[in-house]
């Protein structure tokens, strides 16, 4: 049943037989069954997956007339930009979406930078307390925002952090820390000593053997961490929810829900949907564009713990 | 990786093994902790300083608006009592048990499809994560308008397979709510087990699954004995933290039902953020709020050490 | 961080200090509303809180405000409803309050009892036309003979009618609406008019609406569902008759099938849209349901009354906005002065166009009845407007788990009338006790 015809590495080809394979690594012959359930999976895949966010991509050129009432084949493939247009208008998505790009991106360069620094200590130092200092990395990984929040807007507000971007910056970034130390820990103790040793003997301080010879080999890390903290922040709901008023600072989630909890009159659910689809989009750029890391990130953290 | 690779924890600068390399680096010391500090500064202050905050409040009526008093433990001796919160936790606990198999088994199933890495697989493992990436939040925005009675794609497509008349109003219905809730939930979250599955799929060589091929074990005997024990320790990740976001679920049930109809949808963290800032009783949130923290480390703890590693 | 100890106690004075910071040393000073000039030619910045809801016509007031003087800019700062009071508490504990907030009337009393509203009850006296003010929205900022708040705009709750349907239905819409059992013929004789034709519509899903719109039935005639003074209320549910006919009354209308099913789970995203187009008889709403955006050939075949009591009498919901000035405002003079021009016959005559109705029932003129001919109603009777003044509104009747909305869902859908009202006395006790504590 098995041929050992030298077939090369992961290329298809036909077996003797004249069924298609696909040669896997030991030239291994694979019966067309698999292949079939395979391109099932895929298909079903993309029915499941695929759809309905394609769905949503139609629905946010239909008006709310034509989503809200019972399709018919005359009406539905009416398509208008005309929500996208309105983005601009009282529910200020326009104005959110910025928003959410200032906040998303400065928590990801600040929490990228923190963490790094934070990665490094932990990672190439020792000191006395580094037990202490990352048992209380640890520890705020257990302790879940949502059970502090209460008392966490009470202080920030005693800050006069509250009702602010550079607020929900700083707390975006230290709910993104832990992981990032993780990560970056990680990132750093996999390099070889011999690197620092060579650039000690050269001469070079803490701050040129990170910028010269470590920063190229835990940029990976760093692409990982700044990724999180974007995607992170950017859908974040609860904390902009409680520590914004004023509409001006909204982000892009809290927007979204003042829309359609009605806030701002009747709901419109082409504007719902064209708002949401404004909010798909970077998270789905930024990840096909940076998979590797991604994948890598999270692969890191589940082997290595 | 070096045999040398410092590992903290140790917290003295004694002669371990490979550490003498930097024992004679004295200025390190202190550089490795001012590199830490900015992290631990956000950490004291936005984590730290609020629980320790958390357990003052907790101990007095804060009603928001003008004078408070010390009470006591009497908001924690409230707790046994608060039918309101009970109810959360048990919903919590049914909606965790519900989504948290189905969410490991159809991670597996994705991750196994994904892992031959054929011709298309990576526009595969793409599509999987993809709703993850794009996050419940949304997700839950997009819902709002396809769970609509007559018009939304869940209806449309029930009605089309005729299992329904397509009018059911997902929303009024706690049962129907979870029902859909969850398969939401599914659906957008099975992705990151995948992703933590994948890893440790793909650490397994080849050849140890085609020579069992070889010997005619089936795929459920290869699945058993040759990729399971490898998984033990990504599995226990994708469960810890599955069970831990379902604990602290907020956002879909906000946004779709806002925890109805009446309570009937209501998870622990909404209830908690309903006592806090609708009901305006602080004092009485933040100490269920201390309860939590105590059940989710607990939990994670119980978790870790029921999936630790038996060697 | 010399030391661990030294650590945790850094720690637990960060934790006490904002503890300490926010206790505050009491309250806030109130403005000198006496002082010679106050509320006349003030100046400056004047910075002013909204409701996101009621955004639109506090706008369209400030844009007329900035036009007819340029001593004063106002500053609008629009605040989620939902989260009005909140970030109205937290404002006043951290001591950085705005100048005037334009908050909703239900809402004033919450922070009057503590204290924390200015007296306004001196100028009051000394404004024209303050016995034309909406009795029911003053009240609400009214306590123990002391005003806190003047009422802004209103949002009231009516009952609109559709002239033709009636006509067809050989209903006289001026005999048959003033009880609810003239209602309920009403109902059934459009219903009898076509299959997709119904009676009354209701967004049965939307707590709000709901006790904005069936509440007022009750109190035609003359009884409510909350008794005692603030501080001291307990629910009157149980054996209130006037309650229980209006219960009984919905639940007729729903097992008769006189309102579309949809109206089961409706949560008024889009309130009215069935009425506009013409196959609803009748309408329980606000001016934004029924009127606000539509052309000619809707309004002219809507008509409007207050709504009735189970056998007779009227009254109506008067929801909306109030407008205080908090303790600690700087800049208080221009505050007053803002809210003497809000209450003006000229400025109050305008409000429809933005969805409201006027405060002061002479803002009826000649031209506005002209104008707006079916924003008169409430004006005419103003002072059968009422809203009942609690610490508690906001639990007992907006939340999706409020005992009221619960009461009517399960009368209505449920047919268990009697259950229905026997569990909402205990809910209503509980949550009332529980706030005055």
């Amino acid at each position: 049943m098995a041929t050992t015809t030298p077939a090369p590495t992961r290329s298809a080809g036909t077996d003797p037989d004249g069924r298609p394979t696909t040669a896997t690594a030991a030239g291994h012959a694979e019966p067309r069954t698999k292949l079939l359930l395979y391109g099932l999976a895929g298909v079903l895949t993309v029915l499941v997956f695929a759809a309905p966010l394609l769905w949503a991509l139609l629905r946010a050129f239909q008006t709310n007339d034509v989503i809200t009432a019972a399709p018919s084949a005359s009406t539905f493939l009416d398509l208008t930009a005309a929500n996208f247009a309105a983005v601009g208008g009282t529910a200020g998505l326009g104005r959110a979406t910025l928003n959410s790009l200032l906040v998303a991106g400065a928590t990801a360069v600040l929490t990228a930078v923190v963490a790094t620094m934070a990665g490094y200590g932990f990672g190439r130092f020792r000191f006395r307390f580094s037990g202490l200092a990352f048992g209380a990395v640890v520890l705020t990984l257990m302790i879940p925002f949502q059970a502090i929040i209460t008392p966490l807007f009470m202080q920030l507000n005693a800050m006069r952090l509250t009702d602010s971007l550079l607020g929900l910056v700083l707390f975006y970034t230290t709910v993104n820390l832990p992981f990032g130390v993780f990560v970056m820990r990680n990132s750093f103790a996999g390099v070889p000593a011999e690197l620092e040793e060579a650039a000690f003997v050269d001469g070079a301080g803490t701050g040129r053997t990170f910028f010269s010879v470590l920063r190229p080999l835990v940029t990976p890390g760093i692409a990982t961490t700044a990724l999180y903290a974007f995607l992170a922040s950017w859908t974040e709901f609860l904390g902009a929810l409680t520590f914004l008023t004023q509409q001006q600072l909204y982000t892009l989630p809290v927007a979204l829900l003042n829309l359609q909890q009605g806030a701002y009159g009747a709901v419109d659910y082409g504007l719902l949907a064209a708002g949401a689809l404004i909010a798909m989009v970077p998270c789905v750029v930024l990840y096909v564009a940076l998979q590797r890391y991604y994948v890598a990130g999270l692969a890191s953290g589940s082997l290595k713990g | 990786m070096s045999a040398a690779t410092p590992r903290t924890g140790a917290g003295s600068t004694a002669g371990t093994r490979g550490s003498s390399r930097y024992g004679t680096i004295t200025h390190r010391s202190s550089t490795g902790l001012l590199l830490v500090l900015p992290a631990l500064a956000f950490i004291v202050v936005f984590v730290m300083v609020p629980f320790v905050f958390a357990i003052g409040i907790s101990f007095t009526n804060w009603p928001l608006v003008g004078a408070f008093r010390f009470i006591g433990l009497e908001n924690f001796a409230a707790i046994p009592g608060d039918t309101a919160f009970w109810k959360a936790v048990g919903y919590t606990l049914l909606y965790t048990a519900i989504v948290t198999g189905p969410i490991l088994l159809v991670g597996y199933l994705m991750a196994v499809v994904v892992r031959a890495n054929r011709r298309g697989s990576t526009v595969l493992r793409t599509l999987f994560f993809l709703p993850y990436v794009i996050g419940l939040s949304t997700l839950s925005f997009l819902l709002v308008l396809e769970a609509q009675p007559g018009s939304g794609a869940v209806n449309l497509l029930l009605q089309g397979l005729g299992i329904t008349d397509g009018q059911t109003a997902w929303f009024t219905s706690g049962p129907l709510a979870t029902a859909l809730i969850s398969l939401l939930v599914v659906w957008g979250v099975s992705g990151l087990t995948m992703v933590l599955l994948l890893a440790g799929m793909q650490a397994v060589p080849r050849e140890v699954h085609e020579s069992a091929e070889v010997d005619g074990a089936t795929w459920w005997q290869r699945e058993r004995s040759i990729t399971l024990p490898m998984l033990r320790r990504p599995i226990a990740m994708s469960l810890i933290l599955s069970v831990i976001g379902s604990f602290l679920a907020f956002s879909q049930f906000f946004i779709l039902t806002q925890g109805g109809p009446g309570t009937d949808t209501t998870p622990v963290v909404l209830a908690i953020y309903n006592r806090a800032f609708v009901q305006l009783q602080v004092g009485s949130a933040t100490a269920l709020s201390l309860v939590l923290v105590l059940v989710v480390a607990l939990v994670t703890a119980a978790q870790f050490w029921l999936l630790r590693e038996k060697d | 961080m010399r030391s661990r100890r030294e650590f945790l106690a850094l720690a637990g004075l960060a934790g006490v200090t904002p503890l300490l910071a926010s206790c505050g040393s009491g309250v806030l000073p109130a403005p000198d509303t006496a002082a010679p000039g106050f509320g006349e030619g003030a100046t400056g910045v004047l910075r002013l809180w909204a409701r996101s809801d009621t955004q639109t016509g506090t706008q369209a007031v400030v844009d007329a405000f900035h036009a007819s003087q340029d001593r004063i800019r106002v500053e609008l700062t629009p605040v989620l409803g939902t989260q009005y009071v909140t970030k109205l508490a937290t404002a006043i504990r951290a001591r950085a309050v705005p100048d005037l907030l334009a908050m909703n009337d239900i809402d004033t009393i919450l922070f009057i009892v503590r204290d924390v509203f200015t007296d306004l009850t001196e100028l009051v006296a000394q404004l024209p036309g303050r016995e034309r003010l909406s009795p029911g929205q003053l009240d609400l900022s009214t306590l123990d003979e002391r005003v806190y708040g003047l009422p802004f705009l209103a949002d009231n709750s009516v009952l609109w009618h559709n002239t033709e349907l009636m006509d067809r239905a050989g209903v006289d819409p001026s005999t048959a609406l003033t009880s609810l059992e003239g209602c309920l013929d009403a109902a059934r004789a459009v219903r009898e008019l076509g299959a997709d034709t119904y009676g009354w519509s209701l967004a049965a899903n939307a707590s709000g609406i709901i006790g904005f719109v069936t509440q007022p039935h009750t109190w035609a005639a003359d009884t409510d569902v909350i008794t005692g003074e603030v501080g001291s209320q307990r629910g009157a549910v149980e054996g209130n008759q006037a309650l229980r006919a209006v219960l009984e009354h919905h639940r007729t209308m729903w097992a008769e099938g006189l309102m579309p099913q949809a109206n089961f789970s409706d949560t008024g995203t889009s309130w009215g849209s069935d009425f506009t187009a013409g196959t609803v008889g009748l309408l329980p709403g606000n001016y934004f349901a029924a009127v606000m955006g539509q052309d000619e050939a809707v309004t002219s075949r809507t008509g409007v009354s207050l709504l009735p009591g189970p056998t007779g009498g009227s009254a109506f919901f008067t929801g909306g906005d109030n407008l205080c000035i908090p303790r600690g405002a700087q800049n208080a003079s221009a505050a007053w002065e803002f809210t003497k021009f809000a209450l003006e016959v000229e400025q109050q005559s305008k409000l429809p166009a933005g969805g409201y109705f006027p405060v002061r029932s002479d803002a009826a003129t000649d031209e506005y009845r002209a104008t707006y001919p079916l924003a008169v109603a409430p004006l005419e009777q103003i002072d059968t407007g009422y809203a009942p003044r609690t610490l508690s509104y906001n639990l007992l009747y907006n939340q999706p788990d409020s005992p009221y909305f619960e009461m009517f869902r399960r009368a209505v859908f449920d047919g268990d009338v009697d259950g229905a009202m026997a569990s909402a006395q205990a809910r209503y006790d509980r949550v009332l006790e529980q706030a005055q504590r």
